[in-house]
């Protein structure tokens, strides 16, 4: 049997790079409008870094005795990680609103594609030509967008309210850090929306980043303070760079990676090698279930 | 004849089902597509009639690239679907689940400006077209309220719509017309029919036969992964209609059916349940008035209850219970293992 058909063109479908850059735009666009339909979701989002940051301050204060005995305490424990730095709050502040960060970029994935299985959506978007990539990368960058809302209003209401002031040191490096550290935050989200699809469960998986993701970014504490193998795991975890990136800039200390061109170097090669491999990863899992059950069945 | 748009060949599909039993998981291999080729000509209204669970919606899925299958091809417009996958994409339009796969906190306006981004709709083209289906579909009084306020019918309607958004040379319609009320329902038959006298070819699944005698150029029939049967709705009817179809309405017990079968010129005989303890029996043989006399004797003696006794026109439903020995409702019993694939066409 002769494999060829007729062929009568796309209709009013004109694909090309601005198509492409046009779905990703509808896509980011549709996001933001669903989240604003639901009253005060970004706000109440914000405020959870300072609960988390104040937690433990509060904690350290209590345990030290003192504000000033909890500084020096922190000065010596991260004087023994080459750091040295008695500004806790600050630390606590930024190293948790970085997670919220790290966490939203993470769980808004998984959320997403769980919910477009349930709703029959996510099917939708495998019957449309619009490739993959170009839709996640709307949803990465809406998911970018609220994330970063969530820091700038966390950092500066945990400041005001911890009396901490975030723009002593350098302040554009830690936003460049930021910056740079999102396409390895979007590899992550790739290799987590991956696990999502294939698992069909998002609030185990979520659960568990929830208290995973901070031990290893060592949110309240510097990772030198892990034995080796897990401080080399947690050193090797993208979001603990950035994180400890942002504090060396902010904070005007010494990074536990080393010189700023060294910060750089890593910082580059995450934001190359961690997208490839997780939207792979993504690719390999959508490959295996379109083997089988396809992407309807949740 | 038009050349084809669409063609099958070979195609199968295997799934690896997981069953549960007694605390333990076991992995069972399921046929879902057992070898199935056909060609779609363009322009045509290609009918998909089956049971539930027939291998329809894997075929479909195949077609549409949701699904790989594990051996065989397919082209469409052109392309191939296991390498083209975007192109094959581009070239459909489908309304695959009913009225999911909508966004339910967006209007029907933004879902479909959504949908015609993903199929790559120029922004301008795309308002255009969007005006164009509010008035051809008459969403106007809805499309700017979001989805979550629409009823069942509503959402139907404007699933519909986003087939249509990106104006495809085929449409895929699976069971549209389910939740929509009668005359919804009419008019979306009558746009389809408008659609193909515009030149699309579109595909129609569905378990209701006069929609399928309504719309359809060819039907094919497929069960248990098969195509047992394809052809024009003429065709397929006249392919039985050397036989004649009675139906009885009334309380049959058990055994009635093996006794009617025994009957001499009875070729297959389907039950549908009714309520209070009623069935209706459709019995396919050979001169109805002949037999007829021997059908009453043989269930009276079992003691049935006749209530009625009506000829029957032959309809595709006849074909598919002359294939099968099932009927396609959804209350169908399925009469044992006298399955009579193959026969006639």
């Amino acid at each position: 049997m002769a494999a060829e058909t007729v062929a009568k063109g796309f209709g009013l479908g004109r694909p090309g790079l601005r198509a492409s850059l046009d779905v990703a735009w509808t896509v980011f666009v549709a996001r933001l409008r669903i989240i604003t339909r639901y009253k005060g979701a970004i706000l109440l989002e914000s405020f959870l870094p300072i609960f988390f940051a104040a937690m433990p301050i509060l904690l350290g204060i209590a345990v030290a005795g003192s504000e000033e005995n909890a500084a020096n305490n922190f000065f010596q424990n991260t004087q023994a990680a080459g750091q040295g730095t008695s500004e806790y709050r600050l630390y606590m502040l930024l190293g948790s609103s970085t997670f919220m960060v790290v966490s939203l970029m993470l769980w808004l994935i998984g959320y997403w594609i769980r919910r477009e299985q349930e709703t029959g959506t996510l099917e939708s978007l495998y019957l449309a030509p619009a490739k993959r990539l170009h839709v996640l990368v709307g949803v990465t960058s809406y998911s970018l967008v609220r994330s970063l809302a969530a820091f700038v209003v966390a950092m500066f209401v945990g400041s005001l309210l911890f009396g901490v002031n975030p723009l002593s040191g350098n302040l554009l490096a830690a936003i460049g850090y930021l910056m740079l550290g999102v396409p390895a935050l979007w590899g992550l989200s790739f290799f987590f929306g991956a696990l999502i699809l294939r698992v069909k469960e998002a609030n185990s998986v979520i659960q568990l980043i929830q208290w995973v993701v901070p031990f290893f970014m060592g949110v309240y504490f510097p990772v030198t303070m892990f034995p080796p193998l897990v401080r080399i795991t947690a050193m090797a975890f993208p979001p603990t760079l950035m994180n400890d990136a942002m504090r060396s800039a902010l904070l005007n200390i010494t990074s536990l990676y080393g010189p700023g061109y060294i910060v750089l170097g890593l910082m580059f090669m995450a934001a190359w090698i961690t997208p490839l491999l997780g939207y792979e990863f993504f690719g390999m899992m959508e490959r295996r279930i379109k083997r089988n059950e396809g992407v309807g069945q949740y | 004849m038009a050349e084809a748009i669409i063609r099958v060949d070979a195609l199968s599909k295997t799934y690896v089902s997981k069953e549960r039993k007694k605390g333990r998981k076991e992995k069972k291999p399921v046929q879902a597509l057992k070898g199935v080729s056909l060609e779609i000509s363009d322009g045509e209204v290609f009918g998909l009639l089956g049971p539930n669970g027939a291998g329809k919606t894997t075929l479909i899925k195949c077609l549409t690239t949701l699904l790989l299958p594990t051996s065989g091809g397919a082209w469409i417009n052109g392309y191939d679907v296991l390498r083209e996958e975007n192109a094959v994409r581009a070239s459909i339009g489908c309304m695959l689940m009913g009225d999911r796969g909508l966004y339910w906190k967006l209007t029907g306006r933004e879902n479909l400006d959504y949908f015609g981004a993903l199929y790559h709709v120029p922004r301008d083209v795309r308002k255009d077209r969007i005006e164009d289906l509010i008035t051809l579909l008459k969403l106007g009084d809805f499309v700017d309220r979001t989805v979550e306020t629409y009823s069942a019918g509503q959402r139907m309607i404007l699933a519909f719509a986003k087939a249509l958004i990106n104006d495809a040379p085929i449409l895929i319609l699976d069971e549209p017309t389910v939740t929509m009320d009668v005359p919804t329902a009419r008019e979306l038959r009558h746009i389809v029919k408008e659609l193909n006298r515009q030149g699309k070819t579109i595909v129609y699944t569905t378990h209701l036969m006069h929609e399928a005698e309504e719309l359809c150029n060819r039907v094919a029939i497929i069960d248990h992964g098969e195509i047992i049967a394809i052809g024009t709705t003429q065709d397929l009817k006249a392919s039985i209609r050397h036989e004649d179809v009675v139906t009885m309405e009334g309380i049959f017990p058990n055994g009635s059916v093996e006794r009617l079968r025994a009957v001499p010129r009875v070729r297959e005989v389907a039950v549908t349940e009714a309520e209070s303890g009623r069935s209706r029996l459709d019995v396919m043989c050979d001169d109805s008035r002949a037999v007829l006399a021997k059908m009453i004797d043989a269930l009276s003696g079992n003691g049935a209850t006749i209530e009625a006794i009506k000829p029957k026109e032959v309809t595709l439903e006849d074909v598919f219970i002359a294939k099968t020995g099932r009927t396609l409702a959804v209350d169908t019993r399925v009469l044992g293992e006298r399955a009579v694939r193959g026969r006639g066409g």
